[in-house]
Protein backbone atom coordinates (compact mmCIF):
# COMPACT_ATOMS: atom_id res chain seq x y z
CA UNK A 1 0.00 0.00 0.00
CA UNK A 2 2.55 2.35 0.96
CA UNK A 3 4.52 1.64 -1.76
CA UNK A 4 1.78 2.02 -4.65
CA UNK A 5 0.96 5.72 -2.90
CA UNK A 6 4.82 6.25 -2.91
CA UNK A 7 4.29 5.70 -6.64
CA UNK A 8 1.86 7.52 -7.57
CA UNK A 9 3.00 10.70 -6.10
CA UNK A 10 6.84 10.13 -8.02
CA UNK A 11 4.26 9.99 -11.07
CA UNK A 12 2.12 12.95 -10.14
CA UNK A 13 5.41 15.05 -9.32
CA UNK A 14 7.22 13.89 -12.91
CA UNK A 15 3.62 14.55 -14.89
CA UNK A 16 2.93 18.11 -13.27
CA UNK A 17 6.52 18.71 -13.36
CA UNK A 18 6.55 19.77 -9.44
CA UNK A 19 10.07 20.04 -7.47
CA UNK A 20 10.44 16.54 -5.79
CA UNK A 21 10.91 17.94 -2.32
CA UNK A 22 7.21 19.28 -2.07
CA UNK A 23 5.78 16.35 -3.08
CA UNK A 24 7.54 13.78 -1.67
CA UNK A 25 8.67 15.10 1.26
CA UNK A 26 12.41 14.78 0.82
CA UNK A 27 15.20 17.16 2.56
CA UNK A 28 16.00 20.07 0.55
CA UNK A 29 19.45 21.54 1.22
CA UNK A 30 20.51 25.20 0.11
CA UNK A 31 24.10 25.71 0.32
CA UNK A 32 25.57 29.58 0.02
CA UNK A 33 29.15 29.05 -0.70
CA UNK A 34 31.13 27.23 1.60
CA UNK A 35 30.06 29.20 4.49
CA UNK A 36 26.34 28.45 5.04
CA UNK A 37 24.02 25.65 4.91
CA UNK A 38 19.98 25.21 4.86
CA UNK A 39 18.73 21.69 5.65
CA UNK A 40 14.90 21.88 5.40
CA UNK A 41 12.83 18.66 6.41
CA UNK A 42 15.69 17.08 8.73
CA UNK A 43 14.68 14.50 11.57
CA UNK A 44 16.70 15.53 13.86
CA UNK A 45 20.25 15.88 15.18
CA UNK A 46 21.98 12.72 15.59
CA UNK A 47 25.82 14.33 16.18
CA UNK A 48 27.34 17.68 16.76
CA UNK A 49 30.68 18.83 17.14
CA UNK A 50 32.57 21.57 15.54
CA UNK A 51 33.82 19.31 12.92
CA UNK A 52 30.83 17.03 11.74
CA UNK A 53 27.56 17.73 12.14
CA UNK A 54 25.03 14.21 11.76
CA UNK A 55 21.40 15.08 10.92
CA UNK A 56 18.79 12.37 10.43
CA UNK A 57 16.63 12.22 7.37
CA UNK A 58 14.15 9.82 6.18
CA UNK A 59 15.98 7.48 4.68
CA UNK A 60 19.15 7.89 5.58
CA UNK A 61 21.55 10.33 7.58
CA UNK A 62 23.21 13.88 6.07
CA UNK A 63 26.72 14.50 7.32
CA UNK A 64 28.01 17.99 6.87
CA UNK A 65 31.75 18.41 7.63
CA UNK A 66 33.79 21.24 8.36
CA UNK A 67 35.41 24.02 11.05
CA UNK A 68 33.74 26.39 13.67
CA UNK A 69 30.55 24.70 12.93
CA UNK A 70 27.66 26.82 14.42
CA UNK A 71 23.91 25.86 14.36
CA UNK A 72 22.52 29.48 14.28
CA UNK A 73 19.28 28.74 14.49
CA UNK A 74 17.31 25.73 14.86
CA UNK A 75 13.60 23.95 14.82
CA UNK A 76 11.45 21.47 13.76
CA UNK A 77 11.71 21.51 10.23
CA UNK A 78 14.63 23.44 9.25
CA UNK A 79 18.49 23.35 10.38
CA UNK A 80 20.76 26.83 9.12
CA UNK A 81 24.60 26.16 9.96
CA UNK A 82 27.21 28.42 9.46
CA UNK A 83 30.93 27.76 9.81
CA UNK A 84 33.65 26.64 7.08
CA UNK A 85 32.56 24.26 5.47
CA UNK A 86 34.18 21.45 3.53
CA UNK A 87 31.76 18.62 2.70
CA UNK A 88 28.44 17.67 2.42
CA UNK A 89 27.56 13.60 2.24
CA UNK A 90 23.97 11.97 1.97
CA UNK A 91 24.27 8.53 3.33
CA UNK A 92 21.42 6.15 2.56
CA UNK A 93 19.94 3.94 4.73
CA UNK A 94 22.02 0.16 5.11
CA UNK A 95 24.61 1.68 2.57
CA UNK A 96 26.70 2.79 4.81
CA UNK A 97 28.02 3.29 8.75
CA UNK B 1 18.35 35.29 16.29
CA UNK B 2 15.33 35.69 15.20
CA UNK B 3 13.99 39.13 15.05
CA UNK B 4 16.57 40.68 16.90
CA UNK B 5 14.32 43.51 18.47
CA UNK B 6 11.89 41.12 19.71
CA UNK B 7 14.46 39.02 21.77
CA UNK B 8 15.69 42.11 23.16
CA UNK B 9 12.19 43.27 24.07
CA UNK B 10 11.93 39.61 25.45
CA UNK B 11 15.04 38.96 26.58
CA UNK B 12 17.67 36.25 26.21
CA UNK B 13 20.49 34.80 27.98
CA UNK B 14 23.48 33.42 26.45
CA UNK B 15 23.92 29.51 28.12
CA UNK B 16 26.58 27.08 28.48
CA UNK B 17 25.21 23.06 29.09
CA UNK B 18 27.36 21.29 31.60
CA UNK B 19 27.01 17.13 31.27
CA UNK B 20 24.60 15.09 29.18
CA UNK B 21 24.71 14.39 25.54
CA UNK B 22 24.33 17.38 23.54
CA UNK B 23 22.62 15.91 20.89
CA UNK B 24 20.26 14.79 22.35
CA UNK B 25 19.11 17.89 24.47
CA UNK B 26 19.25 19.37 20.76
CA UNK B 27 16.96 16.95 19.89
CA UNK B 28 14.45 17.83 22.43
CA UNK B 29 14.57 20.90 22.40
CA UNK B 30 13.32 21.47 19.05
CA UNK B 31 10.26 18.48 19.44
CA UNK B 32 9.46 21.02 22.46
CA UNK B 33 9.74 23.70 20.06
CA UNK B 34 12.07 25.62 21.94
CA UNK B 35 14.10 28.02 19.82
CA UNK B 36 17.66 28.14 20.23
CA UNK B 37 20.36 30.04 18.29
CA UNK B 38 23.73 30.14 17.89
CA UNK B 39 24.40 26.57 19.20
CA UNK B 40 27.96 26.18 19.10
CA UNK B 41 31.23 24.57 20.79
CA UNK B 42 33.96 26.15 23.05
CA UNK B 43 36.87 25.24 22.53
CA UNK B 44 36.81 23.32 25.64
CA UNK B 45 34.19 21.42 24.40
CA UNK B 46 30.80 22.62 25.80
CA UNK B 47 27.52 24.08 24.20
CA UNK B 48 27.02 27.33 24.41
CA UNK B 49 23.64 28.75 22.87
CA UNK B 50 21.04 31.58 23.07
CA UNK B 51 17.90 31.49 24.38
CA UNK B 52 14.98 33.42 24.82
CA UNK B 53 13.99 33.97 28.96
CA UNK B 54 10.32 32.12 28.70
CA UNK B 55 11.76 29.45 26.94
CA UNK B 56 14.58 29.43 29.36
CA UNK B 57 11.84 28.26 31.88
CA UNK B 58 10.89 25.98 29.53
CA UNK B 59 13.97 24.11 29.18
CA UNK B 60 13.95 22.82 33.10
CA UNK B 61 11.85 19.31 32.52
CA UNK B 62 14.22 18.32 29.51
CA UNK B 63 17.51 19.64 31.05
CA UNK B 64 16.36 16.71 33.93
CA UNK B 65 15.10 14.10 31.19
CA UNK B 66 19.15 14.61 29.61
CA UNK B 67 20.74 14.83 33.15
CA UNK B 68 22.17 17.73 32.46
CA UNK B 69 22.64 21.41 34.08
CA UNK B 70 22.60 24.52 32.85
CA UNK B 71 24.96 28.11 33.47
CA UNK B 72 24.36 31.32 32.33
CA UNK B 73 26.94 32.91 30.55
CA UNK B 74 25.37 36.54 30.03
CA UNK B 75 22.21 37.95 30.10
CA UNK B 76 20.83 40.64 27.31
CA UNK B 77 17.54 42.43 26.71
CA UNK B 78 14.73 44.58 27.87
CA UNK B 79 13.72 42.66 31.43
CA UNK B 80 17.48 42.42 32.61
CA UNK B 81 17.80 46.11 31.87
CA UNK B 82 14.86 46.94 33.87
CA UNK B 83 16.05 45.50 36.56
CA UNK B 84 19.18 46.40 36.63
CA UNK B 85 17.37 50.04 36.30
CA UNK B 86 15.30 49.14 39.12
CA UNK B 87 18.07 48.11 41.67
CA UNK B 88 19.78 52.61 41.09
CA UNK B 89 16.43 54.08 42.92
CA UNK B 90 18.17 57.65 42.19
CA UNK B 91 18.62 57.25 38.65
CA UNK B 92 15.05 55.68 38.00
CA UNK B 93 13.98 58.87 40.06
CA UNK B 94 15.65 61.09 38.16
CA UNK B 95 14.31 59.99 34.68
CA UNK B 96 10.75 60.04 36.34
CA UNK B 97 11.95 63.66 37.87
CA UNK B 98 12.91 64.86 34.35
CA UNK B 99 9.78 63.80 32.68
CA UNK B 100 7.51 65.10 35.65
CA UNK B 101 9.49 68.68 35.33
CA UNK B 102 9.21 68.32 31.84
CA UNK B 103 5.68 68.08 32.15
CA UNK B 104 4.47 70.88 34.80
CA UNK B 105 7.31 73.33 32.90
CA UNK B 106 4.97 72.59 29.57
CA UNK B 107 2.42 73.43 31.27
CA UNK B 108 3.81 77.06 32.49
CA UNK B 109 3.00 79.83 30.20
CA UNK B 110 6.76 81.04 28.96
CA UNK B 111 6.03 84.01 27.12
CA UNK B 112 3.88 87.00 26.64
CA UNK B 113 4.17 88.39 23.02
CA UNK B 114 2.69 91.43 22.01
CA UNK B 115 1.98 92.30 18.13
CA UNK B 116 0.24 94.10 15.99
CA UNK B 117 2.06 97.83 16.08
CA UNK B 118 -0.46 99.27 18.03
CA UNK B 119 -0.20 102.68 19.07
CA UNK B 120 -1.11 102.04 22.58
CA UNK B 121 1.77 101.50 24.69
CA UNK B 122 3.04 97.97 25.40
CA UNK B 123 3.10 98.25 29.10
CA UNK B 124 -0.50 99.29 29.32
CA UNK B 125 -1.68 95.92 27.24
CA UNK B 126 0.75 94.10 29.73
CA UNK B 127 -0.67 95.48 32.58
CA UNK B 128 -4.48 94.83 31.13
CA UNK B 129 -3.35 91.35 30.26
CA UNK B 130 -1.48 90.64 33.83
CA UNK B 131 -4.70 92.06 35.37
CA UNK B 132 -6.58 89.34 32.96
CA UNK B 133 -4.20 86.55 34.10
CA UNK B 134 -1.93 86.67 30.90
CA UNK B 135 1.69 86.81 32.23
CA UNK B 136 4.45 84.61 32.21
CA UNK B 137 5.09 81.90 34.78
CA UNK B 138 1.25 81.61 35.06
CA UNK B 139 -0.43 77.93 34.76
CA UNK B 140 -2.17 77.66 31.48
CA UNK B 141 -4.91 75.59 32.60
CA UNK B 142 -5.64 78.84 35.01
CA UNK B 143 -6.20 80.64 31.75
CA UNK B 144 -9.49 81.17 30.31
CA UNK B 145 -10.34 80.18 26.72
CA UNK B 146 -8.86 82.58 23.80
CA UNK B 147 -12.09 83.64 23.00
CA UNK B 148 -13.25 85.03 25.79
CA UNK B 149 -9.49 86.39 26.98
CA UNK B 150 -9.50 88.19 23.88
CA UNK B 151 -13.04 89.59 24.72
CA UNK B 152 -12.14 90.76 28.07
CA UNK B 153 -8.85 92.75 27.02
CA UNK B 154 -10.78 94.37 24.50
CA UNK B 155 -12.94 95.71 27.43
CA UNK B 156 -9.92 96.53 28.83
CA UNK B 157 -8.25 98.62 26.42
CA UNK B 158 -11.27 100.36 24.48
CA UNK B 159 -8.58 102.14 22.21
CA UNK B 160 -8.13 99.15 20.44
CA UNK B 161 -10.14 98.34 17.79
CA UNK B 162 -9.98 94.15 18.09
CA UNK B 163 -7.63 92.40 19.94
CA UNK B 164 -6.74 88.68 19.69
CA UNK B 165 -5.10 85.94 21.92
CA UNK B 166 -3.68 83.24 20.48
CA UNK B 167 -1.89 80.34 22.68
CA UNK B 168 0.58 78.25 21.21
CA UNK B 169 2.14 75.80 23.22
CA UNK B 170 3.84 77.85 26.06
CA UNK B 171 3.64 80.95 24.74
CA UNK B 172 0.79 83.88 24.00
CA UNK B 173 0.58 86.09 21.16
CA UNK B 174 -1.54 89.37 22.32
CA UNK B 175 -2.87 91.24 18.60
CA UNK B 176 -4.03 94.79 19.30
CA UNK B 177 -4.78 96.36 15.96
CA UNK B 178 -6.08 99.98 16.58
CA UNK B 179 -9.08 101.54 15.19
CA UNK B 180 -8.47 103.51 12.51
CA UNK B 181 -7.77 107.73 13.46
CA UNK B 182 -7.82 110.41 10.98
CA UNK B 183 -4.75 111.65 9.59
CA UNK B 184 -3.75 115.04 11.68
CA UNK B 185 -3.21 117.94 9.81
CA UNK B 186 -0.32 120.56 10.02
CA UNK B 187 -0.85 123.66 12.18
CA UNK B 188 -1.06 126.55 9.77
CA UNK B 189 -0.73 129.85 10.21
CA UNK B 190 -2.89 132.52 9.12
CA UNK B 191 -0.99 133.77 5.58
CA UNK B 192 -1.23 135.97 1.95
CA UNK B 193 -0.08 134.50 -0.71
CA UNK B 194 2.39 137.05 -2.58
CA UNK B 195 3.98 137.50 -5.79
CA UNK B 196 7.62 135.58 -6.54
CA UNK B 197 8.64 138.42 -8.83
CA UNK B 198 7.66 141.08 -11.35
CA UNK B 199 5.14 139.07 -13.64
CA UNK B 200 1.53 139.56 -15.60
CA UNK B 201 -0.82 136.94 -14.11
CA UNK B 202 -1.79 134.46 -16.54
CA UNK B 203 -4.06 132.50 -14.43
CA UNK B 204 -5.41 132.74 -10.84
CA UNK B 205 -7.08 130.30 -8.97
CA UNK B 206 -7.88 130.86 -4.78
CA UNK B 207 -9.03 127.41 -3.23
CA UNK B 208 -9.16 129.54 0.18
CA UNK B 209 -8.78 133.19 0.56
CA UNK B 210 -9.57 136.48 -1.50
CA UNK B 211 -7.92 137.12 -4.75
CA UNK B 212 -6.81 140.93 -4.82
CA UNK B 213 -5.22 140.16 -8.99
CA UNK B 214 -7.14 139.17 -12.29
CA UNK B 215 -5.60 138.05 -15.02
CA UNK B 216 -3.63 140.06 -17.26
CA UNK B 217 -2.49 142.09 -14.28
CA UNK B 218 0.87 143.31 -13.73
CA UNK B 219 2.28 142.64 -10.64
CA UNK B 220 5.78 143.78 -8.70
CA UNK B 221 7.20 141.02 -6.27
CA UNK B 222 5.74 141.44 -3.23
CA UNK B 223 1.95 142.49 -4.08
CA UNK B 224 -0.49 140.11 -2.51
CA UNK B 225 -2.10 138.10 -4.84
CA UNK B 226 -4.60 135.96 -2.67
CA UNK B 227 -5.19 137.59 0.94
CA UNK B 228 -5.48 136.19 4.06
CA UNK B 229 -7.85 138.57 5.31
CA UNK B 230 -11.84 138.90 4.83
CA UNK B 231 -14.40 140.96 5.11
CA UNK B 232 -14.20 144.52 5.62
CA UNK B 233 -12.38 146.74 8.05
CA UNK B 234 -15.06 146.40 10.99
CA UNK B 235 -15.61 142.50 10.60
CA UNK B 236 -12.48 140.72 9.44
CA UNK B 237 -11.25 137.43 9.91
CA UNK B 238 -7.83 136.01 9.06
CA UNK B 239 -7.63 132.57 7.36
CA UNK B 240 -4.82 130.53 5.78
CA UNK B 241 -4.71 131.83 1.90
CA UNK B 242 -4.01 128.47 -0.53
CA UNK B 243 -4.31 128.50 -4.52
CA UNK B 244 -2.40 128.66 -7.24
CA UNK B 245 -1.27 131.77 -9.59
CA UNK B 246 0.31 131.38 -12.87
CA UNK B 247 1.86 134.45 -14.01
CA UNK B 248 5.04 135.57 -17.40
CA UNK B 249 8.65 136.40 -15.86
CA UNK B 250 11.30 137.28 -18.01
CA UNK B 251 14.62 136.39 -17.30
CA UNK B 252 17.44 137.32 -19.11
CA UNK B 253 20.08 134.67 -19.46
CA UNK B 254 23.52 135.21 -20.95
CA UNK B 255 25.02 132.38 -22.87
CA UNK B 256 28.43 131.06 -23.50
CA UNK B 257 28.72 128.17 -26.16
CA UNK B 258 32.02 127.11 -27.23
CA UNK B 259 32.83 126.68 -30.85
CA UNK B 260 34.83 123.56 -30.17
CA UNK B 261 33.84 120.40 -27.88
CA UNK B 262 35.19 117.54 -26.39
CA UNK B 263 34.56 114.22 -26.40
CA UNK B 264 35.79 110.85 -24.89
CA UNK B 265 35.00 107.92 -27.15
CA UNK B 266 35.96 104.21 -26.71
CA UNK B 267 38.08 102.65 -29.29
CA UNK B 268 37.46 98.93 -28.60
CA UNK B 269 40.46 98.24 -27.57
CA UNK B 270 40.72 96.88 -23.39
CA UNK B 271 42.51 94.23 -21.06
CA UNK B 272 40.59 92.50 -19.10
CA UNK B 273 42.11 91.54 -14.94
CA UNK B 274 40.81 89.13 -12.76
CA UNK B 275 41.24 89.10 -9.16
CA UNK B 276 40.19 86.81 -6.49
CA UNK B 277 38.44 88.20 -3.59
CA UNK B 278 39.28 86.82 0.24
CA UNK B 279 37.38 89.29 2.74
CA UNK B 280 38.56 92.93 1.71
CA UNK B 281 41.69 91.55 -0.36
CA UNK B 282 42.06 91.29 -3.87
CA UNK B 283 44.47 89.04 -5.41
CA UNK B 284 45.39 89.47 -8.80
CA UNK B 285 45.15 86.26 -11.42
CA UNK B 286 45.02 87.42 -14.63
CA UNK B 287 45.76 90.57 -16.44
CA UNK B 288 49.43 91.18 -15.68
CA UNK B 289 51.52 93.79 -17.71
CA UNK B 290 50.69 97.21 -16.38
CA UNK B 291 48.72 99.72 -18.28
CA UNK B 292 48.40 99.57 -21.86
CA UNK B 293 46.77 102.85 -22.80
CA UNK B 294 47.40 106.32 -22.49
CA UNK B 295 43.88 107.07 -21.35
CA UNK B 296 41.66 104.76 -20.17
CA UNK B 297 38.06 103.80 -18.11
CA UNK B 298 38.14 101.31 -16.07
CA UNK B 299 35.08 99.02 -15.55
CA UNK B 300 34.82 96.83 -12.31
CA UNK B 301 31.96 94.33 -11.46
CA UNK B 302 32.33 92.37 -8.31
CA UNK B 303 30.60 88.84 -7.74
CA UNK B 304 30.79 87.51 -4.05
CA UNK B 305 29.71 83.87 -3.80
CA UNK B 306 26.36 83.16 -1.34
CA UNK B 307 25.33 80.50 0.07
CA UNK B 308 20.99 80.41 1.02
CA UNK B 309 20.83 84.22 0.89
CA UNK B 310 23.92 84.75 3.19
CA UNK B 311 26.70 86.12 1.56
CA UNK B 312 30.56 84.46 1.68
CA UNK B 313 33.60 86.46 2.04
CA UNK B 314 34.71 84.73 -1.46
CA UNK B 315 34.31 86.47 -4.27
CA UNK B 316 35.60 87.46 -8.11
CA UNK B 317 36.61 90.63 -9.49
CA UNK B 318 36.95 91.73 -12.85
CA UNK B 319 38.24 94.99 -13.92
CA UNK B 320 38.01 95.95 -17.71
CA UNK B 321 40.14 98.56 -18.58
CA UNK B 322 38.73 100.21 -21.72
CA UNK B 323 40.75 102.49 -24.44
CA UNK B 324 39.37 105.96 -24.50
CA UNK B 325 40.42 108.60 -27.36
CA UNK B 326 39.62 111.92 -27.12
CA UNK B 327 38.09 113.82 -30.14
CA UNK B 328 37.68 117.32 -30.85
CA UNK B 329 34.37 118.50 -32.44
CA UNK B 330 33.82 121.83 -33.94
CA UNK B 331 31.00 123.26 -34.06
CA UNK B 332 29.59 126.11 -36.38
CA UNK B 333 28.02 129.16 -35.31
CA UNK B 334 24.51 127.93 -35.59
CA UNK B 335 24.94 124.76 -33.81
CA UNK B 336 26.90 125.65 -30.79
CA UNK B 337 24.27 128.33 -30.81
CA UNK B 338 21.17 126.09 -30.79
CA UNK B 339 23.25 124.18 -28.08
CA UNK B 340 23.65 126.99 -25.77
CA UNK B 341 20.18 127.68 -26.16
CA UNK B 342 19.46 124.11 -25.38
CA UNK B 343 21.11 124.11 -21.93
CA UNK B 344 19.79 127.43 -21.26
CA UNK B 345 16.07 126.23 -21.37
CA UNK B 346 16.83 123.25 -19.55
CA UNK B 347 18.36 125.13 -16.56
CA UNK B 348 15.56 127.74 -16.90
CA UNK B 349 12.77 124.77 -16.44
CA UNK B 350 15.00 123.31 -13.50
CA UNK B 351 14.94 126.86 -11.71
CA UNK B 352 11.36 127.47 -12.29
CA UNK B 353 9.62 124.46 -11.32
CA UNK B 354 7.82 121.61 -13.33
CA UNK B 355 4.53 123.25 -13.94
CA UNK B 356 6.61 126.08 -15.67
CA UNK B 357 6.29 126.78 -19.43
CA UNK B 358 8.50 128.70 -21.91
CA UNK B 359 6.41 130.75 -23.77
CA UNK B 360 8.56 132.86 -25.77
CA UNK B 361 12.32 133.29 -26.27
CA UNK B 362 14.19 136.44 -27.79
CA UNK B 363 17.55 137.01 -28.79
CA UNK B 364 18.87 140.36 -27.80
CA UNK B 365 22.21 139.90 -28.78
CA UNK B 366 24.66 137.43 -30.63
CA UNK B 367 28.07 137.60 -30.70
CA UNK B 368 31.13 135.36 -31.87
CA UNK B 369 34.38 135.78 -30.47
CA UNK B 370 37.34 133.61 -29.49
CA UNK B 371 36.11 130.51 -30.41
CA UNK B 372 32.75 130.90 -28.37
CA UNK B 373 29.31 132.53 -29.24
CA UNK B 374 27.78 134.83 -26.79
CA UNK B 375 24.39 135.13 -26.52
CA UNK B 376 21.85 137.40 -24.23
CA UNK B 377 18.14 135.77 -24.80
CA UNK B 378 15.19 136.85 -23.03
CA UNK B 379 13.26 133.88 -21.67
CA UNK B 380 9.16 134.40 -20.81
CA UNK B 381 8.38 131.78 -18.76
CA UNK B 382 4.53 131.20 -17.38
CA UNK B 383 5.25 129.28 -13.90
CA UNK B 384 3.94 129.63 -10.24
CA UNK B 385 4.98 132.77 -8.43
CA UNK B 386 2.78 132.88 -5.42
CA UNK B 387 4.83 132.48 -2.42
CA UNK B 388 3.74 132.54 1.61
CA UNK B 389 3.59 135.37 3.88
CA UNK B 390 2.39 135.08 7.32
CA UNK B 391 0.09 137.35 9.02
CA UNK B 392 1.34 139.55 11.67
Amino acid sequence: MMRVSRKLRKWTATILDLPQDVVLDLPRITMIGGLQITVENHRGILHFSPHNLRLAMDNGELEVTGQDLIIRNIGAEEVFVEGKITGVQLHQKGQSN
Amino acid sequence: MKGTWVAMLRGYVWVKLVGGEAESFLNAATRDNVTLWDIAFTPSGELTFGIAVPDFFRLRPLLRKNGSRIRILSRHGLPFKMERLSRRKTFAGGMLAFVAAMFVLSMLVWNVKVEGGSAIPEEKIRQAAMAEGIYSMQWSFRLQDAASLSQRLSLRLPEAAWVGVDKKGTSITITVIDSTQPEKKVLENPRHLVAKTDAVITRIVAENGRPKVERNDRVRKGDILISGILGDEKHSKTVVSKGKVMGLVWHEYRIVSPLTTKANNLTGQSQERKYLLIGNRALQISGYGGEPFPLSQTRTTIQRKSLWNRVLPFGTMKESELEVTETEKRLTPAEAKEAGLAQARAELLGKTGRDSTIRAENILHEHTENGKVLLTVLFEVEQSIEVERPIL
